[in-house]
C-alpha cells in the first residue's frame, strides 16, 4: 500500500504528464501491431521508415530527459521493433511488385 | 550582438548539441510523412495509426512544457502532428460517410 501511495504521489506518477505521455505513446506500437495482421498495402513506407528513426532517437531522449523516463524508453524500444518488422514487410512487398511488373513485360 | 544570440542558442540546454534538439527535429519527419500521405487514397490509410498519431500529438504537446529542459521544438512538432492526424482521420471518416449514403 505504501509503495502504491508513494508511486501515485511521485513526480513521475499518474498525477503527472510524465506518466500519461508514455501511456499514450503506446498507441503507436499497438497500432503498428494491429497493422501487422493486415496486408502490406496499408503500410506507409514513408511513415514506417520515419518511425524507425524517431523511436531510436527517443530511446536516447527518454534516458537523458529530466526526470529520466524508463517507461518511455521501453515503449520506444517496442515501437522500434514493430516498425522495423513492418518496414521489412513493406520492402518485401515492393520487391514482389517489382518482380510481378518485370514478369508481365 | 547577433553572434551572441546565436551562441546562446548553440549552447542552450535544448540546443543542437543535445538529443533534446535532434529527437524532436527528427519527429518532424512523422508530420512530413503524413503530409506526403495526404495524396494517398483514404482506403489505404490506417485508422489505428492516425488515431495514435493524433492522440500522442495532443498529449505530448502538454508533456513538452513540463519536462526539463522545456522544449518548444517538441511542443510545436506535436501540435502539427496532431493536426495532420486529425486531417487524415477526417478524410477517412468523410469517405466512410459517403459510402454509407
Amino acid at each position: 500500500m505504501e509503495v502504491l501511495r508513494a508511486f501515485v504521489n511521485s513526480p513521475i506518477g499518474p498525477k503527472t504528464t510524465h506518466f500519461w505521455g508514455p501511456v499514450f505513446n503506446w498507441s503507436l506500437p499497438i497500432a503498428a501491431f494491429l497493422d501487422t495482421k493486415k496486408p502490406p498495402e496499408v503500410i506507409s513506407g514513408n511513415m514506417t521508415a520515419v518511425m524507425c528513426g524517431y523511436s531510436a532517437l527517443f530511446m536516447r531522449f527518454a534516458w537523458v530527459v529530466q526526470p529520466r523516463n524508463l517507461h518511455l524508453l521501453v515503449c520506444h524500444a517496442c515501437n522500434e521493433t514493430v516498425q522495423l518488422y513492418q518496414l521489412s514487410r513493406w520492402i518485401k512487398a515492393q520487391h514482389c511488385y517489382l518482380q510481378e511488373f518485370t514478369e508481365e513485360r | 550582438m547577433a553572434s551572441s544570440k546565436l551562441q546562446a542558442l548553440w549552447n542552450h540546454p535544448a540546443g543542437p548539441k543535445t538529443i533534446h534538439f535532434w529527437a524532436p527535429t527528427f519527429k518532424w519527419g512523422i508530420s512530413i510523412a503524413n503530409v506526403a500521405d495526404f495524396t494517398k487514397p483514404p482506403e489505404k490509410l490506417s485508422y489505428p495509426q492516425q488515431i495514435a498519431v493524433t492522440c500522442t500529438g495532443v498529449i505530448w504537446s502538454r508533456y513538452s512544457t513540463v519536462i526539463t529542459p522545456k522544449n518548444w521544438n517538441l511542443f510545436s512538432v506535436n501540435i502539427v502532428m496532431a493536426g495532420t492526424g486529425l486531417y487524415q482521420l477526417a478524410r477517412k471518416i468523410q469517405l466512410a460517410s459517403t459510402k454509407q449514403q
